[in-house]
């Protein structure tokens, strides 16, 4: 079903650009199409997105393998206890000289054209780190060696390990509403592709993975371009206006819609707050970019449906008696949301 | 009718001549007594003053002859005379009318002043007491010896009207308290039926049908067959929902081609924006019949 009109070539063409970064991403990786799903729409919803997940499910392995397949200038950094903001714009050393040099850090190396940001373990880093990267995320420009360095191209993907609670700092609110999506990885539950993942040699050398990914599939500098073509190519009629403002309503007010969780009898007090509108106007964004992935030039219910949890999850906020039950809660009031809400 | 059987007791003592003046005993009647019944007598004493009966030399209740019980003994005393109301009871059973003769019994009367104690004994003299029999003593013959007895007596009569009543009332309110709980445990006329989903929307979209079609018709069309999957399915059921709906409900698994066209032409008329195209693709005839064959399976399912 391709509904794009012929004037929207050049969607069309970049919609196959994105098929082809798909499936070279998911050469290397294996059994996360819906992750990678999930990534290529926030690339093209120009998105910042958080993995998270348990220890070697393939975090790192997929965002180096986007990274490699998107192009671009590209920079990694591991989030330490004592890594400081400044340990991310600039470096001190003595030369060989013996004079003191300084050197931009990882963030401005590749100075403007920078597409990729890339931190691993981002919940190991101060909050003065996430302070910094907040700003990064929200305004994509950074103030050092007194001028203001734009990244209109940058995109920061970060990981974060699930497990780990010793030394590592809570991501603020804030920093997390800034992030498009976030998306749990999970080892893949199909047998033959864990066979795969523990058997063949070729899984073991990540190196040697990533380096057979097929490179610079997407350009960083039309990206923008193509993204704001996206957003206003694909139309949504009153009825999907209708519906998303309902599903908006129905998460901040689950009682009012009348959900029902199991085990949690104070409905009306479990959500605290969160849901922002940037938030909700992240999802259309993303459900924007769903649609075209899928051929249509026209929002309907599954597209936000397909990015709802992995958008909206994290930008709720339940009373912190609920808090430590997060992640069964969240899920399934997301679940009950689409269950309860009349789509058309 | 009283008679008075008076004797004056003989003086056998000087003192005692001297301290009971009179001794009486009184009956109602001295006839017309039968067997089994109860015979009062009193005994009166007139005595000197300071003088009353010694308790121990009351006669006590119990068989007094073959014949004859004595049934109770009550004594008072009025100023000197000094009064015995004796209860007799009769077994004697007479074959002819026959006086026979109840016997005499001493007293004791006692009186204590500083100087001592006095006594004197008294003779209650014997009296005689008139018994009849109760009836002839040869019945006339009977052929059937039954006859002899008399009919038994007739029971009261017992009305039923008050009990059928009650366990009417009973009966209505156990009813009562059934139906609450039935309503309670959802028995059968209680037991919710398992609603039959497509069955309203079936309604709805042959009315709609037959009505002017326009957009506005042919969406609330459309919505209500959406109300009737959303039901049968216990969830929003959205377009890519159908493969798995149709999976774990097998009954509607002919209808799959229907559903198909229905959610594509669904999707076009509320989000493609083109109802127009939508009601082309697919009339609303098309989606009542549809949602016709969709009741029709609920109900055989």
């Amino acid at each position: 079903m391709n509904d794009i009109r012929s004037g929207d070539a050049i969607l069309t063409d970049w919609r196959a650009a994105a098929a082809r970064f798909e499936r070279a991403v998911a050469g290397a990786v294996l059994g996360q199409d819906r992750a990678i799903r999930l990534v290529t729409i926030a690339i093209f919803a120009r998105g910042h997105v958080l993995l998270e997940g348990d220890v070697g499910v393939g975090k790192t392995t997929l965002l180096r393998a986007v990274a490699r397949a998107m192009g671009g200038a590209y920079e990694r950094i591991e989030g330490t206890v004592d890594l400081m903001p400044t340990d991310l714009v600039y470096h001190t050393y003595l030369a060989e000289d013996g004079r003191p040099r300084v050197e931009p850090g990882p963030v401005l190396r590749a100075s403007e054209d920078l597409a990729i940001f890339f931190f691993n373990e981002i919940n190991r880093a101060r909050p003065q780190v996430h302070a910094l990267l907040l700003r990064l995320m929200a305004e994509r420009s950074l103030a050092a060696f007194n001028r203001e360095y734009r990244f209109p191209h940058l995109q920061v993907f970060a990981d974060r390990n699930r497990v780990e609670r010793e030394e590592t700092f809570e991501l603020p609110a804030a920093a997390r509403d800034r992030f498009l999506m976030e998306i749990p990885i999970e080892a893949p539950r199909d047998a033959e592709a864990r066979r795969a993942l523990v058997f063949d040699p070729r899984f073991h050398d990540t190196d040697a993975l990533i380096a057979e990914v097929e490179p610079n599939l997407l350009d960083p500098s039309a990206l923008a371009g193509i993204a704001s073509a996206i957003q206003h190519g694909v139309r949504a009629s009153a009825a999907i206006e209708t519906y998303v403002v309902a599903l908006w309503e129905a998460l901040l007010r689950p009682h009012a819609a009348g959900i029902r969780l199991p085990g949690i009898d104070d409905l009306a007090g479990l959500v605290q707050g969160g849901a922002s509108p940037r938030g909700v106007a992240a999802l259309v964004r993303a459900a924007r970019v769903r649609a075209w992935l899928e051929g249509r030039d026209w929002l309907v219910p599954e597209d936000v449906r397909a990015v709802f949890p992995e958008v909206m999850a994290h930008r709720v906020f339940l009373e912190p008696v609920h808090e430590l039950r997060r992640s069964e809660i969240v899920p399934a009031l997301c679940r009950a949301v689409f269950e309860t809400v009349p789509a058309p | 009718m009283r008679r008075t059987l008076c004797l004056i007791a003989c003086l056998i003592a000087a003192p005692a001549a001297a301290q009971v003046r009179a001794v009486e005993v009184r009956t109602p009647r001295p006839f017309g007594y039968f067997l089994g019944d109860l015979v009062q007598a009193t005994v009166e004493i007139d005595v000197d003053p300071g003088f009353v009966l010694q308790a121990a030399s009351l006669p006590s209740p119990g068989p007094v002859a073959y014949w004859l019980d004595l049934r109770a003994v009550e004594r008072e005393t009025a100023g000197t005379r000094q009064r015995l109301r004796l209860t007799y009871q009769t077994f004697y059973a007479a074959i002819d009318a026959r006086s026979l003769e109840v016997p005499g019994f001493p007293l004791v009367l006692a009186s204590d002043d500083r100087h001592g104690s006095t006594t004197a004994t008294v003779q209650v003299p014997a009296w005689s007491l008139g018994l009849s029999p109760l009836r002839e003593v040869q019945p006339p013959r009977r052929a059937d010896p039954a006859d002899y007895l008399r009919p038994d007596g007739s029971g009261p009569r017992l009305r039923s009207e008050p009990m059928r009543t009650v366990s009417l009332a009973l009966a209505a309110l156990a009813l009562a308290a059934l139906g609450l709980l039935a309503r309670d445990r959802a028995w059968w006329p209680f037991r919710a039926r398992p609603s039959r989903a497509f069955a309203g929307p079936a309604r709805r979209l042959a009315v709609l049908a037959r009505g002017p079609q326009t957009d506005e018709t042919y969406r609330a069309g459309l919505t209500a067959l959406h109300r009737g999957l959303d039901a049968a399915a216990g969830q929003r059921l959205l377009a890519d929902d159908l493969a798995a709906f149709l999976a774990r409900h097998t009954a509607y698994r002919g209808q799959q081609d229907g559903l198909d066209s229905f959610f594509a032409a669904s999707r076009l008329a509320f989000f493609g924006g083109a109802t127009g195209d939508a009601r082309a693709q697919l009339p609303l005839a098309e989606v009542a019949a549809t949602a016709r064959r969709l009741a029709a399976a609920e109900r055989a399912a």
